[in-house]
């Protein structure tokens, strides 16, 4: 009975959508889409659904009628479906900005960017695959959602995050003075006859126009595999991540990073991106300043996809300061570490016992060049390309989908004040443009807004 | 003693919750007995004399619309209403009622006496009397045993209460009543989490020795609003007016020279106040570059001298206080009557309770209103109405109610209770609602009373009354959607707006800027009901943000109804971080839906739930066949 009745309650009512092939510059991108509303989107995109289970060749028309793309559609009905519901899948030109561009539009015409592994998910609540697999599905859920949340941060690191944060705050002291206005009537505070409340508004509306701008033309998120390298004061950073990027004709960028002691460079070896990462030397901090350089310096180890851990062969044993740079370092389950061992021009033949090391083992001199092609071997066959970029990819598109909405709110809220000088429905759109930039930039709920209007304005009576 | 004759439920407390759980248990046909420490005090509006204001005349009405009797008391005792937020929108309009509060105790009075099924003793409740896991009843001070299935207990802020006035402090459950120590004890035995909250009034001033002159009158509003769907004007009382004065610099300054003999600053109370009615002290130190602040100055009662200084809460010592009071406008001379004092009680985790109100550790047992860290009348009276219907539930073995969040301010404030707790007295607020423009106090009816209908707690009088409002607003709805006006006609001119094709009247209804009064001005038809034309009004208004609202519940209800077991283990269900389990393990959320409402909650840990219910559920339906 108690199966019975979960089943009959999984009407999924939302439309979901994602890439479904690996990202990278592949000849064929699939989109899936899965859910109720895949009628209306073929309708919008291909002008109507294909017959089931045939591929016909279509344009994919945007809401403008402008051909993104041109490819197979093929329809699935339910429950004959990978997910049990409806499923659209439209196979397109490979190639990350292809697959945005179709993806955005998808999400435009009604769908939502699904969760990692919420298609397999909903497969399962639908009964279209084994029990047995459950585990499986549970593992992919858990380790993709943390990848994904690792891409968001990884975004949210620099201006993009930000111009998010002043976009987020001006939202919400929008809404605790609309807020304030409507459950505290008796305070003297109506914003329907008040000047600084349309400006506000305007302003806000102008910083969504340009995050927007910025955000689709991809400056603002940083992609490829970051690195962090990580070691001693004088263990050789600096030169070795002169030796990485000096010897590359391909640096992109070497800026100042958002912090004055991090500093960022974007290199490619082999065609694979990398973000580099140089911290402050992590050691016992002198004063704050240093403090504060090594607490950086740990939560960019924490959000990067892997750590180039320098040691100094002429300060000993080079086990034991791996060891003890390791219990510094915060958790590293899912970040991949390269031991580098810096200076071997300075020690002599050493022992080569280091067969049974539990990590990648690369003996270098930063300070002559030695060994840095077995480095950059090393740091290709670990980190490689794929999904990596994905994370961020994906984080991009979820957070454009977020802004959109939120503007598209932001605006109706404008209107309804200017037109109809609705308060409770400048309030509402307000609360759904803020509950939309909260996928960004993390919950805050009704009791934080309260928060906010207690401790701005004098409340009560 | 045992008392000869056994009942189903048994209410302590005879305030806001108590009376309204007896009442809807007694409706819901249950053989209910209400214990109170004096049947003199029954419906006793211990602070501000008020029903209603933002939020909670939306609680009134919904208690209203399930048959509950505060809004008819309102009615009966308000001397004074007004709407607020009137340009604001309809979402957020309320309605609030300055009561007597002789009048409101009289009304409250009479609806229990006049109720069947209810019966009253005057006794403090010193016991519970529990068998196992299970409440069977209580035990009151003269040593009476009082035996039923379901207890529930509403005793306010009598718990452990102390009150404070300056350095002074005394145990007390409201000025001149004694506090309920035996019972805060009893209590404290069980495995319920216990915590400190405080609040506080204001000195009551003499109102023969304040000079109105220069005061801002404030007069009720014209149309006076009514607060019961079944009230009507002719139940209000003679009308009277409230006034308006503020602090002076001086004020502030006596204040602050008290504040080495305050209780709140010395370190004397450790409850947590309400961060929305600071007391003046509060005000002054938090706000400092504030040198007025508002007092609103309401009447007690029309057969009363008193008056209620609504902003000046306080638990300075008496001599402050008095000086205090002299330094305000049109109080230069004025006595006090009764100090204003803090008071500090017990309540109980809030998180610890199920959402039918009744508590998770003692079957039977059910809380409402302070002691669940809540502070109103109308909250208290919200969750009395629940904690009533559904211990008289449990007596016929019939499953638990409580209306949803997309359904109910009641359905808000249980579920915010149960699942956040609460760390200061929880007070309602519009913004609390994420379906606030479908919560509406004009709607109330139409969300509540046909479910108050199945529930048996919502008699026939009213019954006939909604059906008759619900097919008037059907017809005319109908009646608006067949008629049509041209481009040319009349209509044009009333509503100084040109057509350039055909509209049906509602089409019009839905412009910006026409009302329904000048549409139907424009087109000569007279309806009375002017409650039924604003329903009417605000449907076709804001059918496109309700629809989306609605469409918004549907999209989540699907996952969020699924049922997770009472005993489920969430250490078994893999990969979810501690943090996530340890909170699930203490909220003990009853569905998908209060689970992702945890704060920190994630997706992706909610799919981890679903994926393990589906296969465990799965697995065990095999087992049994």
């Amino acid at each position: 009975m108690a199966a019975d009745k979960l089943k009959s309650d999984f009407p999924t009512a939302d439309t979901i959508a994602a890439v479904a092939t690996p990202s990278g510059r592949g000849g064929v991108g699939v989109i899936r889409v899965s859910g109720p509303d895949v009628t209306a989107i073929a309708e919008q995109i291909i002008g109507g659904l294909p017959p089931v289970r045939k591929a016909v060749y279509k344009n994919f028309l945007d809401k403008t009628e402008i051909i993104v793309d041109q490819g197979l559609a093929i329809f699935f009905k339910a429950p004959n479906s990978f997910t049990g519901e409806d499923v659209l899948e439209l196979q397109g030109h490979g190639g990350p900005v292809v697959m945005d561009m179709l993806l955005t539009t998808v999400l435009d015409a009604g769908a939502r960017q699904a969760r990692p592994g919420e298609f397999s998910e909903r497969a399962f609540l639908n009964d279209k695959i084994d029990l047995s697999q459950a585990e499986a599905i549970a593992d992919l859920i858990d380790s993709s959602s943390q990848h994904a949340a690792r891409g968001a941060m990884r975004s949210l690191q620099g201006e993009f995050s930000n111009i998010v944060k002043e976009l987020d705050n001006s939202v919400v002291e929008l809404r605790m003075y609309v807020e304030a206005a409507i459950d505290f009537p008796e305070e003297e505070i109506d914003f329907l006859s008040d000047d600084n409340l349309v400006k506000k508004l305007q302003e806000t509306k102008s910083v969504f126009v340009r995050l927007i701008q910025q955000t689709k033309e991809g400056a603002l998120l940083r992609e490829g595999v970051t690195l962090v390298l990580a070691g001693k004061p004088n263990a050789g950073k600096s030169s070795l991540m002169n030796q990485l990027s000096g010897r590359q004709s391909s640096i992109v960028t070497a800026i100042e990073g958002t912090t004055r002691d991090l500093v960022n460079e974007h290199i490619q070896i082999d065609g694979i991106p990398l973000n580099l990462i140089d911290t402050a030397g992590l050691r016992a901090a002198a004063d704050e300043v240093e403090e504060e350089g090594v607490r950086r310096a740990l939560a960019a180890v924490e959000s990067a996809e892997g750590v180039l851990l320098l040691i100094d062969l002429a300060m000993g044993d080079w086990r034991q300061q791996t060891l003890s740079m390791l219990a510094e370092l915060p958790k590293l389950e899912s970040t991949k570490v390269i031991v580098v061992l810096n200076k071997k021009d300075l020690v002599s033949a050493e022992d080569d016992n280091s067969g049974d090391f539990p990590y990648p083992l690369v003996r270098i001199s930063a300070k002559n060049g030695e060994g840095i092609d077995e480095l950059r071997i090393s740091i290709k066959n670990t980190f490689g390309m794929g999904i990596s970029e994905e994370g961020v990819f994906i984080a991009r598109t979820r957070h454009l989908e977020a802004l959109l909405t939120a503007q598209a709110h932001l605006l109706d809220g404008i209107l309804q004040l200017q037109e109809n000088l609705a308060g409770d429905l400048l309030a509402e759109e307000l609360r759904l443009c803020h509950q939309k930039l909260c996928e960004i930039t993390g919950e805050f709920s009704s009791d934080d807004l309260l928060g906010e209007i207690f401790s701005s304005f004098c409340i009560g009576k | 003693m045992d008392y000869p004759s056994k009942f189903d439920v048994i209410v302590v407390g005879g305030g806001h919750a108590g009376t309204e759980a007896a009442l809807a248990s007694a409706r819901a046909g249950a053989a209910t007995l209400l214990v109170t420490q004096s049947i003199e005090t029954l419906g006793q509006m211990s602070c501000n004399p008020a029903i209603g204001g933002i939020g909670k005349s939306h609680l009134v009405k919904e208690i209203d619309a399930l048959g509950g009797v505060m809004a008819q008391a309102a009615d009966m005792a308000g001397i004074h209403f007004r709407v607020l937020n009137s340009r604001k929108g309809p979402a957020v309009r309320a309605t609030r009622a300055q009561s007597d509060r002789q009048l409101y105790r009289q009304a409250i009075r009479r609806f229990i006496e006049n109720q069947e099924n209810l019966q009253l003793f005057q006794q403090s409740v010193d016991d519970l009397i529990v068998e196992g896991d299970q409440v069977r009843g209580v035990v009151t001070s003269g040593g009476v045993c009082f035996r039923a299935a379901s207890v529930v207990l509403t005793v306010g802020t009598f718990l452990g209460g102390i009150i404070h006035v300056g350095m002074q402090k005394q145990p007390g459950g409201r000025a001149g009543d004694a506090p309920s120590n035996r019972l805060s004890e009893r209590l404290r035995e069980m495995p319920f989490t216990v915590d400190r909250l405080k609040t506080g009034t204001p000195p009551r001033i003499d109102g023969r020795t304040v000079n109105y002159k220069g005061l801002e009158a404030q007069p009720g509003d014209d149309p006076r609003p009514v607060m019961s769907y079944l009230g009507s004007r002719q139940d209000h009382p003679e009308q009277v007016n409230c006034f308006i004065t503020h602090t002076s610099a001086q004020t502030h300054e006596i204040i602050r020279n008290g504040l080495d003999r305050s209780p709140l600053f010395t370190g004397e109370i450790d409850g947590v106040g309400p961060r929305y009615c600071p007391s003046i002290e509060d005000k002054v130190v938090r706000f400092a570059d504030k040198d007025s602040h508002q007092i609103f100055i309401e009447p007690e009662g029309l057969n009363s001298y008193e008056l209620y200084p609504n902003g000046i809460s306080t638990s300075l010592p008496f001599d402050v206080q008095i000086e205090l009071v002299r330094s305000i406008k049109g109080f230069e001379n004025a006595d006090i009557t009764r100090p204003g004092y803090a008071i500090e009680y017990d309540y109980f985790e809030p998180r610890d309770l199920k959402s039918s109100l009744e508590t998770r550790f003692i079957e039977g047992l059910y809380f409402a209103g302070q002691i669940n860290g809540t502070t109103g009348y109308e909250e208290a009276a919200a969750q009395g109405l629940l904690a009533g219907i559904n211990a008289a539930r449990r007596s016929k073995d019939l499953e638990s109610w409580c209306p949803g969040r997309n359904e109910a301010y009641i359905g808000v404030l249980v579920d915010d209770l149960i699942t956040m707790g609460t760390k200061e007295p929880y007070r309602m607020f519009t913004s609390r609602a994420e379906y606030r423009l479908v919560l509406r106090q004009d709607n109330a009816d139409r969300r509540l009373t046909p479910a108050g209908r199945e529930l048996g707690i919502v008699n026939d009088q009213r019954w006939q009354r909604f059906t008759e409002k619900s097919e008037l607003i059907d017809k005319r709805k109908d009646f608006l959607n067949s008629q049509w006006v041209q481009p040319g006609d009349d209509i044009e001119s009333y509503l100084g707006q040109s057509l350039n094709h055909e509209y049906s009247l509602s089409e019009l209804l839905r412009r910006p800027k026409v009302s329904v009064e000048s549409l139907l001005t424009a087109v000569a038809i007279d309806w009375p009901d002017s409650e039924v034309n604003e329903q009417i009004e605000i449907d076709l208004k804001y059918e496109g943000y309700i629809k989306r609202q609605l469409e918004e519940v549907e999209k989540i209800n699907g996952q969020h109804g699924v049922i997770i077991p009472e005993s489920f283990d969430y250490a078994l269900v893999g990969g979810l971080s501690n943090e996530v389990q340890q909170k699930l393990t203490t909220i003990r959320p009853e569905t998908i839906g209060q689970a992702s409402r945890i704060s920190g909650v994630t997706p992706a840990a909610i799919s981890l739930l679903l994926i393990y219910l589906k296969k465990n559920s799965q697995l065990r339906s095999r087992q049994t066949g």
